[in-house]
Formats: C-alpha cells, structure tokens, sequence
C-alpha cells in the first residue's frame, strides 16, 4: 500500500472530520476541529494506527493559536506503518483546553503532561494532569511560548550580576 | 639480596614496599600507623584511600564517569569504588548537569552522607552550565553543595576524573581535613553552603 492509498483510507474514515488534509513524504497531516478530536482518534485508532510517537504543540503567537499534534502510527500493519499521521487541532492561545486522548491512546499519558507544562495546554478527562519535568513554579511560567523569554550572550561575560 | 616473594624466610628489604607483598606492606604499614604518626593523620589516610563516589548520574558525564571504573583506566587502583547507597559513601560526584528537580536529589544525597565528605564537580554544565548556561531549568551545583574539586571539559576524558580523585587525596592529606573535620565538627577551610534557591521546598511555612 503506498502513501496516496493510505491517505484514501484516512480520508474514507474520518470523512467531513477532516478540515485539512497536508501530504508530505511519509507524513500526513490532518486537521480537526478541538470537538472532534477524541471522535476522529477513535476512528484512526480503529483502521490501525495503534500508538502515539509524540505529542507536541506549537505556538503562533501573531495568529494568536496553539496547535497540538499528536504524531500517531502503527506496530501491528506494516502497511500502515510507514506512515506518520500528524492529527492536529488548533486552539486559541488565551485558553488552551481541548479534549484528552489517554483514553484512545494511553501512550499519550506522559506525553500530553509535558505539554501542559510547557504549553499551558489543558487537556479535560486526563487521569493525572500535573508538571512532568519542571517544578510547578516554572510550569506557571509556560517556558515553550514564544513568549517566555531567555537570556542570550553571544560572549561570555564573565560572572553575572546576580552571583556576584 | 631478599626475595621479592613473602613467607619464605628470608630477609626481606624495608625501605620499600612491592604491590602485592604482603608480609613487607604489613610491617611498613604497621610502623607507618603505630610508629611515628598521630591518630589524626591514620584518619587522613585512611581517608584517602577510601574516597567511595556515590553514583548521582544526572547527565551524559556519567559514560566517562563508567568508563574512569573500566580495566582500562581502573580508577579503583586509588581506593576509589562507586557505590549506589549515599549512607556509605563520602564522596560525590556530580556527573553533569544539575536540574531544578534534581537538585533537590542532590541536596538530599549530600544531607545523608556521613562525615567527612566531599564533592567533584564534573564537566562543563556543573562549572557554569555549559551548554545550557541560559537555560531556566538548570541550577549551578555550587549553590546547592560544596564543591571541592572542578573537572573542565565536555565531557572530562576518564583520566581527568582519575586526576581529580588525585587532587582531592592530596588536598585532603596537606589541609588535614578528614580529621579535623571529624575532630571539631565542621568543615575549617570553608563555610557551609546554604542552597541560594528553595530546591526542596523546605522552606515553605
């Protein structure tokens, strides 16, 4: 099965959830609307693509929106798996909260924490929603927006300022 | 002209003492200890050839920290053995980048090791963070504890740590740490380190 027929067979399945269909070498992006999500997970989960690769998200601060992906696959169809399905959905940047996948997908568990606190994203239904990696401190600060900004030197200065 | 081997009856010279002699390594040593030093330096010594890191691997220095133990550079020749458990050991050392959570780990590892004890710092991101040194999610290890010994480098070669360990024998025998530490209570040649950030969150009320 090449690229194209997979892309009719998620195209069969999803029908009129799909509002945008983006085909690149071996990755097809698909974009849903925030209440159509956990829906059209179940159906691609249901023509085989069995496992999350990652959740990622990525922050348009000029169009004011956040994008979620979550980058999905397959183990058990080797037709399927060479594919990379990106399932996308865009939400507004002021209040991020869109429907969780755990239960579609439990690998996206961890993954979808990691986006909470990076992003400020919150996911409604996800068993155990709190920071991963950071102290709950930095989570607040939404250290992934474009937003956040860190100190650059292109030279090293010495000692700084507030160590001295 | 003695035989290099033990226990075969003959004279054997004392002026020096061959690895894996065991009847001349004993008398020297028991000369060295009972002989002519004071209890104070038998600690010192002791100390020294008994420097256990406790393995906190918290970055990639930790496969040059594995390879320093390896045969082929046998870091174990100077005493020195990595063991998993803080309550045995008197020696860390931080292998790499210290995070905000794993500074708390680091604290307390520190907090449950018995006295004298002593900390390496290895690599660049444990100098001055490094690679990340801007980064917001990382702390210099000495705001959190102590540090005796630095290893540039990204990351140190094994034979920069084996040096390292080196330093601190000779830096714990000249200043008379281990002993006096023990003799008096604290560290005399620097004050303690009290953590700059709450990395544990023991200071809430």
């Amino acid at each position: 099965m090449n690229l194209e027929e997979v892309v009719e067979l998620i195209r069969g399945a999803l029908g009129d959830l799909a509002k945008e269909i983006t085909v690149r070498k071996g990755y097809v992006e698909v974009v849903v609307n925030p209440g159509d999500v956990v829906t059209a997970a179940t159906k691609l989960k249901e023509l085989g693509f069995d496992h999350v690769k990652s959740v990622t998200a990525v922050d348009y601060p000029k169009e004011s929106r956040i994008r979620v992906t979550y980058h999905v696959s397959s183990y058990l169809r080797d037709d399927l798996a060479r594919v990379i399905v990106g399932l996308s959905v865009d939400l507004s940047r002021e209040n991020p909260v869109m429907d969780s996948l755990v239960g579609v997908w439990r690998s996206s568990e961890f993954q979808e924490r990691e986006v909470y606190e990076f992003f400020g994203v919150v996911f409604k239904g996800h068993p155990d929603l709190r920071p991963l990696l950071l102290i709950p401190e930095l989570a607040e600060k939404r250290v992934l927006r474009k937003d956040f900004i860190v100190r650059e030197e292109s030279i090293y200065e010495g000692v700084p300022h507030r160590y001295q | 002209m003695g035989s290099r081997l033990g226990g075969t009856g003959v004279e054997e010279p004392v002026d020096r003492v061959y690895v894996g002699n065991i009847n001349v390594t004993a008398r020297r040593a028991r000369e060295l200890l009972l002989g002519k030093l004071k209890l104070g330096d038998v600690i010192d010594w002791a100390t020294t050839f008994s420097l256990w890191p406790v393995h906190l691997l918290t970055s990639c220095c930790g496969a040059e920290f594995a390879a320093t133990w390896s045969p082929r550079f046998d870091a174990e020749q100077y005493g020195a053995l990595p063991w998993v458990a803080p309550r045995q050991t008197n020696l860390i050392i931080i292998e790499g980048t210290v995070t905000r959570k794993m500074a708390c780990a680091l604290r307390i590892t520190y907090e449950q090791m018995p006295h004298p004890k002593f900390v390496i710092a290895m690599g660049a991101c444990a100098l001055d963070g490094g690679l990340f040194y801007n980064s917001y999610n990382i702390v210099r290890p000495w705001e959190v504890v102590p540090v005796d010994i630095y290893i540039p480098g990204c990351p140190p070669p094994p034979e920069a740590v084996a040096r390292a360990i080196i330093e601190l024998r000779r830096k714990i025998r000249e200043k008379k740490l281990a002993s006096r530490w023990l003799v008096e209570g604290w560290r005399h040649d620097r004050e303690p380190v009290k953590p700059v950030d709450d990395v544990c969150k023991w200071w809430r009320p």
